[in-house]
């Protein structure tokens, strides 16, 4: 090879010097371009002896925190970087050499991005003149031929701005340019006194990585990989290569270059401090003073009659260890954004850890009374773990908008962004995205797909496709198809925004990390998601939205306007038996997170009598405690039929509270401490790892090390698997006891009111959808069980929200019009803000008060017009003839006679709409129908003879053979109970919970997928109030209801 | 009187890729499904699916639920109005008068043939054992109003007859959903209780007019047949190329003689309609890559019957070899002339107005085979072995120069070396590539001379050293 010597030989360097360093290295951060994660290149340059690695993502550093935490305790210096593709003039890769750096690049890739759409930058020579003077520069040629001139100029400007920091990159890779580019490179430094740097491209730690890395290039060019030959790279050596093989590849002095520029780059991530806004501290002021204040002022409002030294010994604690860790500012921020919510009268409840704290108690973040759950104190933001404190904020959902504009108002767009959200491959999407680089069809993989059922726990994926398709392990294709589809599982593939995660700066947001936009517009994330910021220890604030916070205001509201009752979450009365006694029987629809099938069964079983109950209650019907089969062990031990006991006394501190049975996260956390001896930083870890395991698998490691500690300290290997098992079921919804008891808050709130006031809690629940797990109608129906008089909507009387009007019996729910399907309430308001007192006379009324002739008939559709014109088919045949704008004039010579087309219908009446047609047309116009039940009509015409009525069973014998029959409401599966589906039946007495074993959902599989109205011949079976019927035999009666004109397709499957 | 016949055909496109198939190929549960966003839905559907519960409407998902053997194709509007035409063109050879409703529909005048025929019933026979030399469902009715017999066939409630007060009835019968009516227009209806078209027909059409506009008072005139939209009627055309797109891919050529019958059919009621017949004609299978297999076939005297045609290709075709599986196949009639024509001109003016390299290639093509007349070829592959090539010659190709540095001369086959006889003086160029066909290779390649200073390609891999080419 001309000129390129083959070995080195030149004078001998220390060994420290020897260590090589890696300068350009693209993680998978640069999506669809690096094809190793950010520790792997970490933990491979460290095997390999390099003293130094630049992760250098494009115009991105959002890989950075992951390399950093794994290069913290090792021989590694890390370097901050980024590489930016300029057209024309190749590749620039800027290093950071100090904090100052940072914040420089930061801001450049900022500027990059802003400039376009989500996901891409754009920059040109002129953004890399005086922005940098902090940071190195290196200049990797452009491959193709752009003119010596521009070259030249592109020189000038550079040296110019970069005096000894810039370098030219070269990397040889071995390729058949590689002696013509040494001599180009060579010439150009000579000429411009530029040096060169010896610097290999590296996209993956180890060749093995060359198949995914081109699979990756063909998901970009989004076609397969033997189309896209020439895009990719020629061989292997784009790997992180031994000093061994960097000294054969390059000239020692060019070697020695690359480790002097990393010598030069001096700043560690650590050095990033979060500052507070100071804002909110009056001059004069510190904040430790200020929080104290703000808290003791609260105190007095929570606690009128004096704070109990506990309580007041508690608050010093938290106050003081708040003080030691700095954190004033993070509970100012968050009581800044509440005080702003209570203004606007938006209500708000705070969750997490830290949040079930006296101090956010008095500060009004949260209205969990700690003294009623004072347990919960242990997990308040510790010293040890050194980890921020953790609040969300949740806010009604239709209002949450309100305040995310006044963050943005108050601290402006460059100091507040939303954390990121780092969107993964899932197995769907990598199977996909490879199966198509590697040419299989699009419809192949839906298929294979479609066959994977990926709550099983017994088989993997890959287990599960070979066995249905021994072909796939056979053929090369298939087996290149398992094995990358498994290796990308867990790459990151873009950027989205986290749901209400804002980060916010005292500053520039940019001096601690990069902003870009995210798709949503007028929306910005910063590059780092929320276990980045919680690596770094900067703080993020937890705005989120729910539905039952909307609904309960507009509850809270109502008791205040008809029984003038100033009501809020702080001041129901607590620990009511009666309302207790409400949800042991499971009526609890409606009531937050308590009212779906899998709760409604659990409440007449563990009989909640607490506000303590309720915590346990939220979070034991998930899938942490029943994979970990914790449920059934607590029942029996809080029915008395087994003995509460110990393993240990150090596991007792840990599970008293839950009678010795691991129940929250938490628990399970502390357990694996005190009982397989994890350190706190291996517990964190841990915690980590529940939270990501799906993506990342990495919760494995833990399995062993947690069950040989267990057995070491004397428990037994079933609990210890058991333990592990419940961990895995965390990992995917997770459930805290801080989360758990603000959610048992309200969901207590709402119980209370569904108990003392109902129809204000239905009217309030109802105004609020969507949200929550059941539709109006099943609300609706759910309230007349209640004995709550429903009234039809009425032009002369509905507002666009529903109302409660005082009838003879009390209050009674009138229905408005935000029920019809396809008006808007701008228009419905204008119209009503026109409705005389005695009412509308005429329907041209409602055309001359601007209603368009549309919504008119939808108004009529929907029945609203009896009053005004007759049944529904009359009052439709007259609103369709005022569709059309009429002259001023003829519409006056029609007026009188109240309308164009009384002769018309004198003269040929049409029919009225039979009972099931009205019904019909109710569901489908406004989703709800208040006449009889479809149900009912159908035994009325003989349908369904023999059928028992929901509100009989309680009358049978337990294992009666019955018949029921009813509208599918709910088809549940839940991920745990194996083959088991939970259908729920309504029919005009009730609800009918029917039990279907996979052997008849198979048998009857058509019936079982399809029916709207199914019938059901089983055994009931009856455990106090707790009663089921084990369907025997489905059949599907949708075809009776077709023939009533009712489509009932209302179901909520598979949730 | 009822001028007029509507043919519904369902499910024509699925029918008709089934009707190319083997009968018992058709015994497995197959449907065709159309996408929306992400949802999928069956359109088409055949006998074996029906059995097992799949119906018109669902989500493919659940279908496969249901029948897990279930085979989906996606829905093609092209290609089912091809076969429309098709169908237009075996009726043609009965009748005059025929408009295309496509996707699905064909109407027929019949009046004009009645006396010909000598009957209306006889005119439906003769009608309906034409349509039902293909395995189609369809429906046929007929109707005073090209409308009336369309809705009629549609809703699958047929009525044929010669009296028109029977159609009257069954239209009056007929569910307001089955209108035929614009979709906003049938909720209005059924809002105001109108359940069939008969409770829309009898109201006065002012009435009507003022509450549903223009559009449904035109509507009824249509149907009573007082306005007469003008129609556009079917002529056959002058060329028959005609392609089947076939439902799974095929690999031999008895599997294709199914549809090529049919397709020879096809071409036998072409000429038929034109009095033709033909001396050449092409049959190309069409693959998932690369060019289609092309088989040219002469006849010596002109035929135009299907049996004839049918016969003398399947001769052809046994001498030939498939490469690839077929996904389509496709028959073009070359030089139809009109029967009494005796021979016309042999080649002539073939040169006339090409170039004369495509008209000499076009030449050694015909005496040599097509195949035998090649152009050099690069792929974009990083392995020697496959960067250079031959393949037949394309017009209009230009083979793109190589980026990298190669020897003019490439061994057919590497040849080992020892490597002490050779001189390095350039390398390595590393190649790792090929993963993704199992034919991988991982060689660094240099230039190097051998002892009588000849310039080759030399390379190492874990095989050892090879020369794979000379540069001099």
């Amino acid at each position: 090879m001309a000129g390129l010597p083959n070995g080195a030989t030149m004078s001998l360097p220390t060994a420290q010097d020897l260590r090589p360093a890696a300068l350009h290295c693209l993680s998978n951060f640069s999506f669809l371009r690096g094809a190793s994660h950010p520790h792997e290149l970490v933990e491979r340059a460290c095997q390999l002896g390099y003293q130094a690695l630049a992760i250098t993502d494009e115009c991105s550093v959002a890989g950075v925190v992951r390399a950093y935490v794994a290069a913290r305790d090792k021989p590694l210096r890390l370097i901050i970087g980024s590489e930016f593709n300029l057209p024309e003039l190749g590749t620039f890769i800027v290093l950071v050499r100090n904090r100052q750096g940072y914040a420089q690049l930061c801001q450049l890739i900022t500027k990059a991005r802003n400039r376009c759409k989500k996901g891409h930058y754009q920059v040109t020579l002129s953004d890399f003149v005086s922005t940098l003077p902090d940071c190195n520069l290196l200049w990797r040629l452009p491959q193709t031929d752009s003119g010596a001139e521009l070259i030249e100029q592109t020189f000038a400007t550079l040296k110019q701005h970069y005096p000894a920091r810039l370098w030219l990159a070269y990397g040889r890779h071995y390729q058949a340019h590689d002696a013509d580019n040494y001599c180009w490179y060579q010439q150009l430094s000579e000429a411009h006194k530029v040096p060169v740097a010896a610097v290999c491209e590296v996209c993956y730690h180890q060749s093995k990585r060359q198949a995914l890395h081109d699979v990756l290039v063909a998901i970009r060019q989004c076609q397969p990989i033997d189309s896209q030959i020439a895009q990719l790279k020629p061989n292997q050596d784009y790997c992180l290569r031994s000093a061994h093989e960097l000294a054969s590849c390059y000239p020692a002095k060019w070697l020695a270059h690359t480790v002097a520029i990393a010598k030069q780059c001096c700043f560690c991530l650590s050095e990033l401090r979060y500052e507070y806004p100071a804002e909110l501290v009056p001059e004069g002021r510190t904040a430790t003073d200020y929080l104290r204040e703000l808290t003791y002022a609260g105190a007095a409002l929570r606690f009128p009659e004096g704070l109990r030294t506990e309580v007041q010994a508690k608050l010093e604690k938290e106050l003081a260890l708040i003080a030691q860790l700095n954190y004033e500012y993070f509970f100012l921020t968050i009581h800044d954004i509440v005080q702003f919510a209570q203004q606007r009268g938006i209500l708000y409840q705070g969750r997490g850890s830290a949040a079930n704290s006296v101090v956010c108690y008095c500060l009004q973040i949260t209205a969990v009374n700690p003294d009623q759950i004072d347990v919960l104190f242990e997990r308040f933001i510790s010293a040890e773990r050194d980890e921020p404190p953790d609040i969300d904020v949740d806010f009604e959902h239709e209002r949450r908008e309100e305040v995310i504009q006044y963050i943005y108002q108050k601290y402006g767009r460059h100091r507040a962004a939303l954390a990121a959200t780092v969107i993964r491959y899932r197995l769907r999407s990598a199977l996909r995205d490879v199966g198509k680089a590697l040419g299989f069809h699009e419809q192949e993989l839906s298929h294979y797909l479609r066959q994977i059922d990926r709550r099983d726990g017994q088989q993997s994926w890959q287990e599960q496709l070979a066995e249905k398709f021994p072909g796939l392990q056979t053929s090369y294709r298939g087996r290149c198809l398992l094995k990358l589809t498994q290796s990308i599982l867990g790459f990151p593939r873009h950027l989205s925004q986290h749901v209400g995660g804002f980060v916010i700066a005292a500053t520039q947001l940019t001096e601690l990390v990069p902003v870009e936009n995210a798709s949503m517009p007028e929306r910005t994330v910063i590059q780092w998601d929320k276990d980045d910021l919680e690596t770094l220890h900067l703080i993020k604030v937890d705005v989120l939205a729910l539905g039952m916070l909307t609904a309960l205001r507009k509850m809270f509201a109502l008791v205040k306007q008809h029984h003038q009752r100033d009501l809020g979450l702080a001041n129901i009365v607590q620990e009511d038996a009666a309302v207790y006694g409400m949800l042991q029987r499971a009526d609890s629809i409606g009531v937050f997170q308590i009212e779906s099938r899998a709760q409604m069964n659990m409440l007449p079983r563990l009989r909640p009598t607490t506000f303590y109950d309720l915590v346990v209650q939220i979070a034991i019907v998930r899938p942490g405690p029943i994979q970990g089969d914790m449920v059934h062990p607590y029942l029996r031990r809080r029915a008395g039929l087994e003995p509460v006991t110990f393993p240990s006394e150090a596991v007792r501190e840990v599970l008293q509270r839950t009678l010795g049975v691991p129940i929250f996260q938490e628990q399970v956390i502390k357990l694996a401490m005190v009982a397989a001896g994890f350190s706190g930083g291996e517990a964190d870890q841990l915690r980590r790892a529940m939270a990501n395991w799906k993506s990342s698998g990495e919760l494995r490691q833990f399995e062993s090390k947690l069950i040989a500690g267990m057995r070491e300290r004397g428990y037994s290997d079933e609990f210890a698997q058991r333990i592990f098992q419940q961990i895995c079921g965390f990992g995917e919804y997770g459930f805290p006891e801080s989360h758990s008891a603000s959610f048992a808050n309200l969901a207590y709130a709402s119980a209370w009111l569904k108990y003392y006031y109902p129809a204000a809690f239905y009217c309030g629940l109802l105004n609020s959808l969507p949200m929550g797990f059941y539709s109006a109608s099943q609300l609706i129906q759910d309230a007349r069980r209640h004995h709550i008089n429903v009234l039809p909507i009425d032009i002369q009387h509905s507002q666009w929200h529903h109302q409660l009007e005082l009838g003879q019996h009390g209050l009674q729910l009138r229905l408005g019009l935000r029920l019809v399907k396809g008006l808007r309430q701008s228009a419905i308001d204008k119209l009503l803000s026109q409705r005389p007192q005695g009412g509308f006379k005429h329907l041209q009324q409602l055309r001359a008060a601007g209603l368009s002739g549309a919504d008119l008939h939808k108004l009529a559709a929907a029945d609203a017009l009896q009053a005004l014109s007759g049944h529904r088919h009359e009052s439709q045949w007259q609103s369709l003839a005022l569709q059309v704008e009429q002259l001023p004039l003829f519409a006056e010579a029609t007026a009188p006679n109240n309308n164009a087309t009384s002769y018309d219908l004198q003269a040929h009446p049409l029919p009225p709409p039979a009972e099931f047609q009205d019904v019909a047309v109710d569901y489908k116009t406004t989703g709800v129908s208040i006449r009889r039940h479809p149900v009912a009509l159908l035994r009325e015409q003989q349908g369904l003879t023999g059928y028992k009525l929901a509100s009989e069973l309680a009358q049978c014998r337990h294992k009666q053979l019955v018949r029921v029959a009813g509208l599918v409401t709910c088809r549940q599966r839940p991920g745990t109970a194996s083959g088991v589906t939970f259908v729920t039946l309504e029919d005009e007495s009730g609800l009918v919970n029917v039990v279907i074993w996979q052997q008849t959902a198979r048998s009857f599989r058509q019936t079982f997928l399809t029916a709207q109205l199914l019938k059901v011949k089983g055994v009931v079976e009856i455990h106090g109030d707790v009663i089921h019927v084990i369907a025997g035999h489905l059949e599907d009666g949708t075809e009776q209801l077709a023939q009533l004109g009712v489509a009932a397709n209302r179901s909520r499957d598979f949730h | 009187m009822n001028t007029w016949v509507y043919l519904h055909f369902p499910h024509l496109l699925l029918d008709y890729q089934q009707a190319l198939q083997s009968p018992e190929q058709n015994q497995a549960p197959y449907a065709l499904f159309e996408s929306h966003a992400a949802r999928r839905t069956l359109v088409q559907v055949n006998a074996a699916a029906l059995q097992a519960g799949v119906k018109v409407g669902m989500a493919d998902v659940l279908a496969s639920t249901l029948a897990p053997s279930l085979r989906v194709h996606r829905y093609s509007l092209s290609q089912e109005q091809r076969v429309l035409t098709q169908l237009a063109q075996v009726l043609y050879q009965d009748i005059a008068q025929i408009v295309l409703y496509p996707p699905q529909g064909l109407l027929c005048e019949v009046r004009s043939l009645v006396r010909l025929h000598g009957g209306y019933q006889a005119v439906m026979t003769r009608l309906q054992s034409r349509v039902e030399q293909w395995p189609l469902r369809y429906c046929l009715s007929s109707g005073y109003s090209p409308l009336a017999a369309k809705l009629l066939a549609e809703a699958g409630t047929p009525v044929v007859t010669d009296d028109g007060d029977s159609v009257q009835q069954a239209i009056a019968a007929l569910p307001i959903q089955h209108s035929g009516l614009a979709g906003s227009h049938i909720k209005k209806l059924c809002h105001v209780g109108f359940i069939t078209v008969g409770d829309l027909l009898k109201r006065p059409p002012a009435e009507v007019g003022v509450r549903f506009g223009r559009a449904v008072m035109t509507y009824m005139a249509e149907l009573s047949g007082t306005f007469k939209p003008p129609q556009a009627f079917y002529h056959p055309p002058d060329k028959f190329d005609e392609k089947v797109e076939l439902s799974s891919e095929v690999s031999s050529w008895v599997q294709l003689l199914f549809p090529l019958k049919r397709l020879l059919q096809q071409a036998e009621s072409f000429l038929q309609s034109h009095q033709w017949s033909t001396r050449a004609l092409v049959i190309r299978a069409h693959h998932r890559q690369g060019p289609s297999t092309q088989v040219s076939i002469q006849f010596a005297h002109a035929v135009w019957q299907h049996h004839d045609l049918l016969q003398l290709s399947q001769l052809h075709l046994e001498r030939q070899q498939l490469r690839q599986p077929v996904l389509a196949l496709s028959v073009r009639l070359q030089r139809p002339e009109p029967r009494q024509a005796k021979h016309a001109q042999l080649l002539a003016g073939a040169t006339t107005g090409q170039d004369q390299l495509s008209a000499l290639v076009s030449r050694l093509q015909a005496r040599l085979g097509e195949r035998s007349v090649q152009s050099i070829q690069y792929t974009e592959d990083w392995r020697p072995e496959r960067q250079g090539g031959v393949q037949p010659w394309q017009f209009g190709q230009q083979p793109q120069p190589l980026k990298q540095q190669r020897p003019c001369w490439l061994l057919p086959q590497v040849q080992p070396i020892n490597r002490q006889q050779w001189q390095l003086q350039w390398g390595p160029e590393r190649i790792v590539s090929g993963w993704w066909d199992a034919k991988p290779i991982k060689r660094d390649y240099y230039i190097a001379v051998d002892q009588a200073q000849r310039q080759g390609w030399i390379f190492y891999s874990q095989q050892g050293w090879y020369l794979h080419g000379w540069f001099t």
